[in-house]
């Protein structure tokens, strides 16, 4: 007997009324974000940061690391310094302003770096499976045993610190976890009629991997990746905090380790550019959260 | 005589993403002592709400019991304590779900899933519930009852969860035996295997059965009285027997003409065609009247109410007028 | 569960960590530069005398396959190598600095776990109220603020605002040589701002993931039968429904369990708490290799450990895992 789909909501059952207006997944999801007040904000608030990273040297100039004023100048107090001086008399809007350029893009490359490697590990290891599949997923495993901030502290110290080196650094410890969400997403998939029917009509493994699985594997990885560039900004703020930098760019974690050992003489060269950081990472999971939800409708809710 | 489970006129609503829907609306059931009430419809019919509204399982909010009354023994359940109805669930009224795969907690092994229910509702240590546990395996035709019970539920065929869930069920002897689909995820020859338990369960322990079910098949083996709902009402409704051989509803006609015949000439599987409406988009007509070949205007402008014209009870303009 | 598994894992545990000896020997000769000046430290001025033993010690004149050799039949015998900015084998700098770093990573996860679990249930009761609002922010904020300016945050607060809690190390001078129970009271005093700093971050995500973890749980069918069966909200919670949601929450405790190590890096810093993070800290600042890497090494086997104890209890936890 053909039996009607299960289904126990009294209200879910079979919606024609949904059928008539097909709207197009990357309009709905739009359509959700920007319903999404938090996202909203998110966005808001990472466009500022952007925004006086880019453009503020244009209205507040002066170099971070010139001594502009008396050490330890208390914020609003001093029309020149706003925000006050550092333990050397430096300027704190100063740094702020150009203390948000190499976080932001060694963030940003080292997410670039783990998406490349993630993804293109996960991808190969969840369509080829077998041995291959083996194989990457040990490499993975032993990737996620070393502690990353500790490995990535040895990486930066061996090949001395530039922004280079540490966005990749960051990119090499991070990458696991979105090969593991690639290859979950590639299992999944590859199974579905879709990709049958691509592999029917002789469409290469390549074709099938760049054309067919991946443009459907693109929601998460999205998401993940947003969250990744979260993740590596907070990366590169401990490293620099620990004083592995590039010495010679001022950046928000370097301004509260320089401060760190003068905290309790003078609160604000370290409370400031923390802020800085957490508005940035807030901001941006804020956005991923938002794109989860946009992209992921079933998980909404969680 | 009063019968031992009413429900009287009860509407649910559910607070939906569409608005507030009602799930159950005007509906009237009776259960005598002993016997079994076929509960049947497609899915969406309010079958399955039915069945929770009587455990007091209806997930509140977005759900809510708007109106009318469940009386057991003429105790009103809607409105009653929570800790009134704690007592009363697995004592006096049991469920069996539709899936043992899901029903059974999985880190729990299935002799405890049936001793909790004994120490919840009987004034006994857990070493006798254990015991009784076992005893009831062994009723419910699980060979190896003993070991069986210490088997996590994954470690079990789905007939044989399914008989785990009923043993648990009438592990207190309820009165009232509610069973929402207990054989629709099985294998056929278990599905046999399964009534004859419940007929037996039945006979053993004096329970009304509430069966509610898709399929006319188990209703003409099971029922002693059907009630078929429709869109959260009932449209027909009367003895198993008579409903069966003079089904007036058209609706149900097609549930009856769904029921694989052997050796009828045409091999096809038969279906009512469309779907159930989605309950937002209900107007005033008749719900069924979109499906129906003989609707008419009236039917699409009024609601017909359940009402005896032939047979038995039955809500249909058609009918009435005589036209089928 | 079987032996073979457990050997198994273990077996596989031995491997992981033999790579990152290995690991640790190439990272030393991809350096650039000569490896017995890095071996020696950077900023140690190292004499041609020293250089000359650590080449000869450490097989620098011979094929990379002895090197590894060496290298690998050193760490199996417990050597480590030489730090030469302390003066000591690093081997026994980590056995001095090891119980700090227990005493703060295990006391982190515990507080993060248990505070994390209880917000999450709270939360997950009403899936739409203001507990569970809370929680979402408080995951996001969490997840945001970098560990060691929260920790420097505290240090602000308790060292001017109100000063209850010691702000640096693990104990006074002045109770040195007091009583052990003292001492011990003393140390637990100087943990509470450490270890509540480091939880902060693994304490939101708990909280997120236990609520989420929860409404999953609590809308599976085998609640709603511990719901049929009449038993209170109070033993659905705890015996049904803890358990289940407890699963995911164990995967992720063991799988945070590295981040916790980079964490305690960070927060022993900011404290000087005087464990294996502070001592990476002081010699990446003098470019000491043989103790970085030793610490490395020993936390990466640390994390090793974890895996394989969360493995094992995981499929303790979960029935379904347990024959595999």
């Amino acid at each position: 007997m053909k039996q009607p789909t299960a289904e126990t909501a009294p209200a879910a059952a079979g919606d024609p009324a949904t059928a008539q207006r097909v709207e197009s997944p990357a309009r709905e999801a739009w359509r959700m974000f920007s319903r999404n007040v938090p996202a909203l904000l998110g966005v808001f608030l990472l466009a500022l940061v952007l925004l006086a990273t880019l453009y503020g040297k244009l209205f507040y100039g002066g170099d971070p690391f010139e001594i502009v004023w008396a050490p330890y100048e208390p914020p609003l107090t001093t029309p020149s310094v706003p925000l006050g001086t550092d333990y050397l008399g430096r300027d704190i809007v100063a740094g702020l302003l150009t203390g948000g350029a190499p976080t932001l893009t060694v963030g940003a490359s080292a997410a670039l770096i783990t998406m490349v490697i993630g993804i293109s590990l996960g991808s190969l290891a969840g369509y080829y499976g077998g041995w291959v599949d083996n194989l990457l997923m040990r490499i993975t495993e032993f990737f996620q045993v070393l502690p990353a901030l500790l490995f990535a502290m040895v990486l930066v110290t061996l090949f001395s610190p530039s922004l280079w080196t540490i966005a990749i650094a960051i990119g090499v410890v991070s990458w696991p976890q979105t090969a593991r969400l690639t290859r979950a997403e590639f299992l999944r998939i590859k199974e579905l009629e879709y990709v049958t029917a691509a592999r029917a009509i002789g469409a290469r493994n390549r074709r099938i991997i760049w054309k067919v699985i991946l443009p459907n594997a693109a929601p998460p990885l999205i998401v993940s990746a947003t969250l990744t560039i979260g993740v590596a900004v907070l990366f590169e703020a401990g490293l620099s905090f620990l004083g592995l930098g590039d010495p010679n760019v001022m950046s928000w974690g370097l301004m509260i380790g320089a401060n760190r050992d003068y905290m309790l003489d003078a609160w604000w060269p370290v409370t400031f550019p923390g802020l800085a950081i957490f508005v940035t990472v807030f901001a941006v999971s804020l956005i991923g959260d938002g794109l989860n939800d946009a992209l992921n409708p079933k998980l909404r809710g969680r | 005589m009063t019968p031992l489970l009413e429900i009287d006129n009860l509407r649910v609503t559910f607070d939906t993403r569409h608005g507030m829907v009602t799930a159950l609306d005007s509906v009237s059931l009776h259960l005598n002592a002993g016997e079994t009430l076929g509960v049947v419809g497609e899915s969406g019919c309010g079958k399955s709400i039915t069945a929770l509204s009587v455990m007091g399982l209806i997930p509140q909010p977005p759900g809510r019991i708007a109106g009318g009354s469940i009386r057991l023994n003429g105790e009103d359940l809607v409105g009653a304590e929570p800790a009134r109805l704690r007592s009363l669930r697995g004592s006096d009224v049991a469920m069996i779900f539709q899936e043992p795969m899901t029903s059974l907690n999985p880190v729990l092994r299935c002799g405890d899933q049936i001793a909790e229910a004994v120490m919840l509702h009987q004034n006994v240590d857990s070493a006798r519930a254990s015991r009784l546990a076992v005893e009831l395996l062994d009723r419910v035709g699980i060979p190896a009852p003993a070991q069986r019970a210490r088997d996590y539920p994954h470690q079990l065929s789905g007939g044989m969860r399914q008989r785990v869930m009923i043993a648990m069920a009438v592990s207190c002897r309820p009165k009232v035996l509610v069973a929402d689909e207990p054989t629709t995820a099985l294998d056929v020859t278990v599905q046999a295997q399964i009534f004859d338990l419940l007929n037996e369960i039945q006979r053993d322990v004096g329970a009304a059965i509430l069966l509610i079910t898709h399929d006319m098949g188990a209703i003409s083996e099971m029922a002693d009285r059907v009630a078929v709902m429709y869109a959260g009402r009932v449209v027909e409704q009367g003895k198993a027997d008579d409903v069966l051989d003079h089904a007036e509803h058209p609706y149900t006609r097609g549930l009856i003409d769904c029921i694989p015949a052997l050796g009828r000439r045409d091999d096809t599987l038969r279906e009512i065609p469309g779907v159930v409406p989605p309950l937002h988009l209900l107007g005033d007509g008749c719900a069924f009247a979109s499906r129906c070949a003989h609707a008419d205007r009236r039917c699409l402008a009024q609601k017909p109410v359940l009402t005896k014209w032939r047979h038995h009870p039955v809500a249909c303009h058609a009918v009435e007028e005589g036209r089928i | 569960m079987s032996l073979s598994f457990i050997l198994r894992r273990l077996g596989y545990g031995v491997l992981l960590i033999f790579g990152v000896v290995v690991l640790n020997f190439l990272l030393i000769r991809l350096a650039p530069g000569d490896p017995a000046v890095v071996i020696a430290g950077e900023m140690g001025g190292a004499t041609e005398e020293i250089l000359d033993r650590i080449r000869e010690d450490y097989g620098l004149n011979q094929p990379l396959t002895t090197q590894l050799a060496i290298y690998v039949g050193n760490v199996l015998q417990g050597d480590l190598g030489q730090s030469f900015f302390f003066n000591q084998p690093v081997s026994r700098l980590i056995a001095q600095r090891i119980g700090p770093t227990i005493l703060l990573v295990l006391t982190a996860q515990v507080l993060s776990i248990l505070l994390g679990v209880f917000l999450g249930v709270i939360a997950s009761r009403k899936p739409n109220g203001p507990a569970s609002a809370f929680v979402s922010i408080f995951a996001t904020i969490g997840y945001a603020v970098p560990v060691f300016w929260t920790g420097i945050m505290l240090i602000i607060l308790f060292a001017s605002v109100v000063p209850i809690f010691p702000i640096e190390g693990i104990q006074s001078v002045r109770l040195r040589d007091a009583p052990l129970l003292v001492r011990g009271l003393d140390i637990a005093h100087h943990l509470v701002l450490p270890a509540f700093t480091l939880a902060v971050v693994y304490l939101a995500q708990y909280a997120r993931l236990s609520r989420a973890s929860m409404l999953d749980v609590l809308g599976s069918d085998y609640i709603r039968t511990a719901r049929a069966k009449g038993g209170s909200e109070r033993a659905i919670l705890f015996k049904h429904a803890l358990r289940n949601a407890a699963l995911p929450i164990l995967t992720i405790a063991g799988m945070q369990f590295g981040n916790l190590i980079s964490g305690a890096l960070l927060v022993e810093t900011v404290f000087n708490w005087p464990g294996i993070g502070r001592l990476a800290f002081d010699s990446i600042l003098r470019r000491d290799y043989p103790t970085i890497m030793g610490v490395l090494f020993f936390a990466s086997a640390a994390v090793v450990v974890a895996n394989i104890l969360t493995d094992l209890s995981y499929r303790w936890a979960d029935p379904r895992l347990r024959e595999q």
